[in-house]
């Protein structure tokens, strides 16, 4: 039984090795594992040369293409279902499948494992990562110089700057070295967030969110898009009652979710939504 | 001997007296208590929206549903004539966990809010009904626990596929949510929603006192005091599937306090099931409030469930619960 394993792998791997040998062509038959990468790559390169993205690339509540990534085969992420596109370039991200790409990279597969991106360098990193692994290197740097022209037109800082919370799902808020995190900073804006008496989970109790009002409290949307019954907080009176009070914007998580361009429109967002607060209170 | 019955009664209505008035302190402590602040007066427009819409909804509830989790489990207790029974153990707050998951997956929440205290109703009512079915009426302690363990497995089973199916990225921390419990962030939204049909199920478990007094003596003893026993099955069945459903419908499970509270006031209430249904109401409100207070003292330095809480008292209280009736049951 287990001879007749080794026997199969030792194929697969053989195989593999074959398949990966043939030349140094760009790859064609590209297989990602993650949302970030399903979102870079499918900006990237031409739909012919991508054999499956996850079934998240097209979902409009996380992913900020998802019009482009319908129709796309899908993936569920496991080292045999990926090996059904025979693929010649995997693209993973940190989460959730590094026995899939341990096993992969075994069989003499090509895997590229993508970093998270939690700043604007980490977004500029990752492209250019996938851009120089996919074999497009100048519409790498043509995403990431439009990325740097949006960057820079962004409205001036005002000093002192307003104070932010992102309030999520469940009463979770997003805290130093997070990608939302440095969203905010671009944006001009102060992350509150570590300001409030929070739980051990990283939650803020949303008593103590009323009692010291941010200037601009900062939503994801995805209340109604998912039924959970922990979505609650986003539908309590209190917080209703709030929004009447403080300035409040909802971004889309499909615009920060990610560390990808895209991170631009939010940003973009964050600070025209702290030049319409005018100057701080504080 | 038994004392008089009017100095019975005296001395009921002392103990009553007694646990209403600890639960109405305890009631006004959930209040004054919250990261904003201890008081009963917070100051300026945002204390009073603290004080309405966030802790006026988590004291009410924390009462309502500590009572009805509380005398349902004192009316199970006194109808299988077992001291094991207890909404979560027997498997009845896992099927209103099922039923209330469903009414929000399937989308019918969106449809009519009032789905999510009916599916835990449907859902506690057919746990409910399945545990009797499986252990029968007369069956022993053991046998009780052992259907209770397979409907809650079963259920808890079925609210994880359920979790996945909806590939809901909050699945993993739903799935904590329903089974341990929260009073946190909830609102009036919940109350308006649950509390009339936790307020019906109290009052047809309050009409069962009569008939569980006489059930102390047995079934044929009970049947020739006039009691209808097909009533009372009736009424406790649908009692605790009202209280517990529409209490789990808007807080997840919350175990053991159906069964710590009708064990600590029973010696009190002299045994008599009529006067411990309405002392367990009034001490399961005491119980969760002040649970739900000491949570929140905590919460800077550890993050508890309120079902972890009423578990970490409970579970060891049942081990000592299943020792007794171990020797109890030993020849």
């Amino acid at each position: 039984m287990l001879g007749r394993a080794l026997l199969v792998l030792g194929l697969w791997a053989v195989f593999g090795l074959a398949a990966g040998g043939q030349g140094a062509a760009a790859p064609g038959r590209i297989v990602s594992l993650d949302l970030c990468t399903d979102q870079v790559l499918v900006d990237l390169v031409p739909r012919a040369r991508i054999a499956a993205v996850t079934h998240l690339a097209a979902d409009p509540a996380v992913s900020a293409i998802p019009d482009k990534a319908r129709g796309l085969a899908i993936t569920h992420g496991l080292a045999e279902d990926v090996l059904r596109y025979d693929p010649d370039l995997v693209l993973a991200g940190p989460f959730g499948v590094s026995a899939t790409v341990d096993l992969l990279k075994r069989l003499g597969r090509n895997v590229v494992v993508v970093p998270l991106a939690n700043d604007l360098a980490g977004v500029r990193a990752s492209v250019r990562l996938i851009a120089s692994a996919v074999g497009a290197e100048a519409e790498g740097e043509a995403m990431i110089l439009e990325f740097d022209r949006r960057m820079a037109r962004l409205p001036a800082p005002s000093t002192p700057a307003p104070g932010a919370v992102i309030y999520q799902i469940g009463g979770s808020i997003s805290g130093p070295g997070s990608l939302a995190d440095a969203a905010l900073a671009a944006a001009g804006l102060r992350n509150l967030g570590l300001d409030y008496r929070l739980t051990r989970a990283g939650q803020v109790p949303l008593e103590s969110l009323i009692a010291r009002p941010p200037d601009l409290l900062v939503l994801s949307s995805g209340a109604d898009e998912y039924r959970t019954i922990v979505a609650d907080n986003l539908r309590h009176p209190a917080l209703r009652r709030l929004r009447e009070q403080v300035a409040s914007l909802e971004v889309p998580w499909r615009h920060w979710l990610c560390g990808t361009p895209h991170l631009a429109d939010a940003i973009e967002w964050l600070a025209q939504a702290r030049v319409r607060l005018g100057a701080p209170a504080r | 001997m038994m004392p008089p019955a009017g100095q019975r009664d005296a001395r009921g209505l002392r103990l009553l007296g007694l646990v209403a008035g600890a639960a109405a302190a305890a009631f006004l402590l959930s209040l004054a208590t919250g990261p904003a602040g201890f008081g009963l007066r917070l100051p300026g427009d945002a204390g009073r929206l603290i004080f309405q819409e966030i802790r006026l909804p988590r004291a009410v509830l924390g009462a309502l549903v500590g009572g009805s989790l509380g005398l349902a489990g004192a009316a199970l207790q006194g109808y299988l004539r077992n001291p094991l029974a207890e909404p979560s153990l027997v498997g009845v707050s896992g099927g209103a966990a099922l039923g209330a998951v469903l009414a929000i997956h399937l989308g019918l929440t969106s449809l009519f809010a009032l789905a999510l205290p009916a599916g835990g109703l449907i859902g506690g009512a057919v746990a409910v009904l399945a545990v009797l079915a499986l252990a029968g009426a007369r069956g022993g302690p053991v046998t009780l626990i052992l259907a209770g363990l397979a409907v809650s497995s079963f259920a808890a089973a079925l609210i994880a596929l359920a979790l996945n199916l909806s590939q809901n990225p909050f699945a993993a921390v739903e799935m904590v949510y329903w089974m341990m419990g929260s009073l946190a962030d909830r609102s009036l939204t919940q109350v308006r929603l649950a509390a009339p049909l936790m307020l019906l199920g109290i009052a047809l478990l309050l009409t069962v006192g009569r008939a569980l007094d006489a059930l102390t003596l047995g079934e044929d003893a009970a049947r020739s005091l006039g009691i209808d026993l097909d009533r009372t099955r009736l009424a406790v069945v649908a009692g605790t599937a009202l209280c517990v459903g529409a209490a789990t419908a808007v807080t997840g499970i919350i175990g053991f306090v159906g069964l710590i509270v009708p064990h600590v006031l029973r010696p009190l209430a002299r045994n008599r099931p009529g006067l411990l249904l309405p002392a367990s109401l009034f001490g399961g409100a005491v119980m969760l409030l002040v649970a739900d207070v000491a949570l929140r003292l905590l919460q800077p330095w550890v993050e508890l469930r309120i079902g972890v809480l009423t578990a970490l008292i409970g579970a060891p209280f049942f081990v000592w619960l299943v020792l007794r009736t171990r020797s109890e049951l030993a020849p």
